[in-house]
């Protein structure tokens, strides 16, 4: 058994009889980031949501420290600590930020802890508590989501294009508070489609391309191979 | 000035009935996504559950309440929820409707069986005998409580939804249902919380409501039209808004009851009715007066099973195949039974109307019946001679009306075209059949066509009239799906934003195939040659038409016809059992009619477990047995076994017959998913295969072994019945061997317990492991450089952290 807190193990995922992972490998160490770069269409989402349970792979395994937890529900792994913010914005639009921030209860934290983290790293979050969240701006929206991802102190979180839509300075700033919860211990897995931001945080890089992982290595490396892999090199 | 509060005060209290159901029904459609139509159903059981224990049964009022209210309805609700509607999720909105309405149906037929209507039940008013005055008007206490019980309901309802995580997740499952799962909690115990609060809300205003009028359970379980009428003024979303509609329904109807004379009369058309056609006439306002819908791009659904549209000759050959098949039936018949068959190929007609509607353009009607109405009226009054001519103005009248009644409704989208077709049907039999002066002693008789030398006025003569008819109807209708205009039902039907966006014109699409199909209801009613009662175009009897089209599978013709088979069968099957009962335990034997009586309500619930109706599933089998050498075997063997058993006389040539009949319905298209080897992917949930071959084999046996001739006196008869067994059979072994579309199939979730996630892991966990392994970050970025170098540029495998 490797020490890996999230591990994929050949796993082949599809929608319907279109198959879209053939075997993907891929591991998250302990408190590392991980950023899965990869063109539009590479199966980076479908990765991730084979990995938060709402996808079952068709075969191969999904370990979170070490067990196979292909099968169990998605709401039951985020329970037990795989923290998961989809593609988007991870964010229920039609509840207020306060509403939204008690759904985070759910995964086991209660309110006023939940609140005093995301109050405390996003203060434009708290003037806005009783604010509908989808009449929130695209950066304080994905600052609501990350909040989460923060407040339920995982120790597996899952991040899908986070910088989606956004200005870059925001993403800058996004990034780096996701930088801050990876130097707290958490595992992260960062799935970006554009990737010079995220690669100044990330410890390992991975390349996915027509589903399947084609390399991984080091931030740096995998950049020099990052245009080959866009261009379909 | 007394009269008037009188009647203001009666209105408010029936308001505040309708509110209280209106808001059940309002919190579950937006929760679960599902429009209930049997919410009305809900509160009629509840109404007579509450009779049985606190009339019958002699238990006080107080715990009455309690036990039907608070827990008999609230679990009733999640049992539903769990049992069927999961089923459905994410399936298209005519497989929710349709499943809905079955519930509903079968819990009226259900109700009859438990509670028949023979006897009249009185339900107490609560607070019996007390009064107060509120402004020199004496009002009962009951009235009052009504209003309390409707406060209180508002009152709660929004506590739950704002201040409680449980009614916010339950707002948040609207949002995003995955989203909320990522977060932790847990849709399906929210959607199961929503139903069963739906149904006790409905269980309180079924109480009220009885305690009010006489127990009646159509009467309760059509209450579902008001209900909705009022819920729309919400736009079936809102609870302040269907709050504000109750009160304009129960009002309207109040002063129209107390200032408008019933006998007065606008044309042939007495007034009245017209507080019984109110909740239509509001609904059709409250439609005319919404904004268009904003289209909204849904997630792709379910796909559904590709339907093969057959070529234009083989539908021809179907045609002349059909043909020739109910003539040499109809042959056979005893005068008796014929009857009973053309009725059954009247009624394929019917279903044959919804292939346009439903299978290619996936709008729903429930009012189908409503049209053979109109087009048996307009052709009894104009066509006494049985001309064509009148033929076709009374098909003509049906298309206009039914692209009236479509108008409002499709501007907005799918469901509203359910809601305003049920409310039109309540409407017609209101305001049109149930009136005196337009069908005298409620019987209206169908002069038979005549054409040149031909009038079909015998059965049999009808029957092949019938036959031609939906054979005729049947090419045109594949003619047209094979047209330009088809293909742009079915992208319609895929698709509406796309067909949007690419210019296509999606209201008058949709209104023209709904004329179309009320034109085909429609001379299914001109020409259907017989006398029908005013009942039989009531809203009760449109609704298994629906049902059982869509159970046949209402993508195809064929299944078109199954479907009427179905629904003639039903009749014809509770005749002949007449008289037979099945016991259950010693002391209560149900008749087998009343059994009948809620089959097909059954039989469209069972829906949820295949969306696409029996006929695709048998057809698929079919073409599958060609590449399954195991299953040719068996089917080949099977039928040889079956006519050796015949020849030597073991079994009679009736038995042998429906034997075959079973075994080339059922088994063979079944036999390639039997005999198919177990493959691994099936662990999470094997399909029952020898379940399902058991059940084959005991189902071809039992065909056998039935003394046909013996019990069964026509032969006509014997064949249709046999046909029927068939059929069940099949959707018998479909059920039993529990193989779903890739889809559908959903694994048991497994507990993180068992796979060793035994408790939350935290972030802590993580920095733990980290330091057990006693990586420090330079060791690591080593580590990442080794294996970067090691693997460089190929595929690679796991990046694997040694100890
Ligand atoms: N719900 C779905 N149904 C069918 N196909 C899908 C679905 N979601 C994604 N796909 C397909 O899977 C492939 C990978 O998609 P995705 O994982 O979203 O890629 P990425 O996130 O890397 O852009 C794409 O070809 C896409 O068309
Ligand atoms: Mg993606």
């Amino acid at each position: 058994m490797s020490g890996a807190l999230l591990e994929l193990r050949g796993v082949r995922a599809g929608y319907g009889s279109i198959e879209v992972l053939h075997g993907v490998d891929l591991v998250v160490p302990p408190s590392s980031v991980v950023a899965l770069l990869g063109p539009n269409g590479a199966g980076k989402t479908t990765t991730l949501s084979v990995a938060c349970g709402l996808l079952p792979p068709t075969s191969g395994t999904v370990l979170v420290a070490g067990r196979n937890v292909v099968g169990v529900a998605p709401e039951l792994l985020a329970q037990r600590g795989v923290a998961t913010i989809p593609e988007g914005r991870g964010i229920f639009p039609n509840l207020t930020v306060r509403e939204n921030l008690q759904m985070a209860t759910f995964a086991g934290v209660d309110l006023r802890r939940v609140e005093e983290v995301a109050y405390g790293r996003f203060p434009r979050l708290a003037e806005r508590r009783s604010q509908v969240a989808g009449t929130l701006s695209g950066g304080e929206q994905q600052m609501l989501a990350l909040a989460r991802g923060l407040a339920v102190d995982p120790a597996v979180l899952l991040l899908d294009e986070l910088s989606m839509g956004l200005a870059p300075l925001v993403v800058e700033e996004l990034y780096g508070i996701v930088a801050q919860i990876a130097r707290s211990g958490t595992s992260i897995l960062v799935v970006e489609q554009f990737a010079r931001t995220v690669l100044g945080v990330a410890d390992v890089a991975a390349i996915m391309v027509n589903g399947v992982v084609r390399s991984v290595g080091e931030p740096a490396t995998i950049e020099a191979e990052l245009s080959s892999a866009y261009l379909g090199g | 000035m007394d009269k008037f509060l009188t009647f203001t005060i009666a209105g408010l209290s029936s308001a505040a009935i309708y509110a209280i159901a209106a808001s059940g029904l309002v919190v579950t459609y937006t929760t679960s996504g599902i429009f209930n139509f049997a919410h009305g159903a809900f509160g009629m059981m509840a109404a007579f559950t509450y009779w049985q224990v606190n009339v019958a049964w002699g238990v006080p009022t107080i715990p009455a309440v309690i036990l039907v209210v608070f827990i008999i309805a609230p679990l009733f609700g999640a049992v539903v929820e769990r049992v069927i509607m999961r089923g459905i999720e994410g399936a298209s909105d005519v497989v929710k409707i349709v499943v809905t309405v079955s519930l509903m149906v079968a819990l009226l037929g259900l109700a009859q069986v438990i509670w028949p209507q023979n006897e009249s039940r009185p339900v107490p008013a609560f607070f019996e005998g007390r009064f107060v005055e509120v402004l020199g008007v004496r009002v009962s206490w009951s009235r009052l409580l009504a209003l309390v019980v409707a406060g209180l309901v508002a009152g709660g309802l929004r506590l739950l939804f704002t201040r409680t995580r449980l009614g916010i997740s339950m707002r948040a499952v609207v949002d995003d249902r995955r989203l909320l799962q990522l977060n932790g909690g847990r849709p399906g115990r929210t959607a199961m919380l929503s139903w069963g609060l739906g149904a006790g809300l409905a269980a309180v205003s079924g109480v009220l409501y009885a305690t009010e009028q006489t127990l009646s359970a159509v009467t309760l379980t059509l209450l579902v039209v008001n209900t909705y009428a009022v819920a729309v003024v919400g736009r079936l979303r809102s609870l302040p808004g269907a709050f504000l509609g109750a009160v304009i329904l129960g009002l309207a109807q109040s002063y129209v009851t107390g200032y408008i004379n019933p006998d007065l009369t606008v044309g042939p058309i007495a007034l009245g009715n017209l507080a019984a056609a109110l909740p239509a006439i509001m609904l059709f306002t409250v439609l005319l007066l919404q904004p268009e819908a904003r289209l909204r791009s849904h997630s792709v659904g379910r796909p559904r099973a590709p339907v093969v549209v057959p070529s234009q000759t083989t539908a021809v050959l179907g045609g002349v195949a059909l043909v020739l098949a109910l003539a040499g039936i109809g042959a056979l018949l005893a005068p008796a039974d014929l009857i009973l068959v053309t009725k059954g190929a009247g009624f394929a007609l019917v279903t044959l109307s919804l292939v346009p509607l439903t299978g290619y353009a996936g709008q729903i009607s429930l009012a189908q019946m409503s049209f053979v109405g109109i087009g048996a009226v307009a052709m009894a009054t104009w066509g006494a001679n049985g001309s064509p001519v009148a033929v076709a103005a009374s098909v003509a009248v049906c298309a206009v009306i039914g692209a009236v009644v479509a108008l409002p409704a499709l501007r907005l989208s799918g469901i509203y075209l359910a809601l305003a077709t049920a409310a039109f049907a309540l409407f017609c039999t209101a305001m049109f059949f149930n009136q005196q002066e337009i069908i005298p002693s409620g019987s209206v008789q169908v002069p038979p066509l005549s054409l040149g030398p031909f009038t079909a006025d015998t059965d049999y003569r009808q029957l092949v009239l019938l036959a031609v008819l939906f054979a005729l109807i049947g090419n045109l209708l594949v003619w047209l799906r094979r047209s330009a205009w088809g293909r742009r039902l079915t992208a319609m039907k895929d698709s509406p934003v796309a067909c949007a966006t690419l210019g296509l014109n999606l209201t008058s699409t949709k209104v023209g195939v709904f004329a179309l199909s009320a034109a085909i209801a429609g001379a299914g009613g001109a020409l259907a040659g017989r006398t029908f009662t005013a009942d039989s175009f009531s809203l009760p009897a449109s609704l298994p038409v629906t049902m059982l089209a869509v159970v046949g599978g209402i993508g195809s013709i064929a299944g078109a016809f199954i479907g009427g088979l179905l629904l003639g069968a039903i009749p014809i099957a509770s005749t002949v059992f007449a008289a037979n009962a099945i016991g259950v335990f010693r002391f209560v034997a149900i008749p087998v009619r009343d059994i009948l009586s809620f089959t097909p309500g059954l039989m469209g619930i069972s829906l949820g477990r295949e969306p696409d109706g029996a006929a695709p599933q048998i057809a698929v089998g079919y073409r599958a047995v060609g590449r399954s050498v195991p299953a040719l075997v068996v089917s080949v063997a099977g039928a040889v076994a079956l006519w050796l058993a015949a020849r030597t006389g073991v079994v009679t040539k009736w038995g042998f017959a429906a034997a075959l009949l079973v075994f080339v319905v059922a088994a063979v298209p079944l036999l390639p998913l039997v005999l198919s080897p177990a493959r691994p992917e099936d662990t999470a949930e094997p399909p029952r295969r020898l379940a399902c071959g058991l059940w084959l084999a005991l189902a071809t046996l039992v065909a056998v072994a039935i003394p046909w001739a013996d019990r069964i006196a026509s032969n006509g008869l014997r064949v249709v019945l046999m046909v029927v067994a068939a059929a069940l059979s099949a959707r018998v072994g479909i059920g039993v061997l529990g193989v779903t579309p890739e889809q559908l199939r959903r694994p048991v979730p497994l507990s993180p317990d068992l796979v060793g996630v035994d408790r939350p892991m935290l972030r802590a966990d993580a920095v733990e492991a980290t330091r057990r392994m006693g990586l420090s970050e330079d060791d690591f970025e080593a580590e990442v450089a080794a294996l970067a170098s090691s693997t460089n540029g190929a595929p690679v495998g796991p990046v694997t952290v040694p100890r």
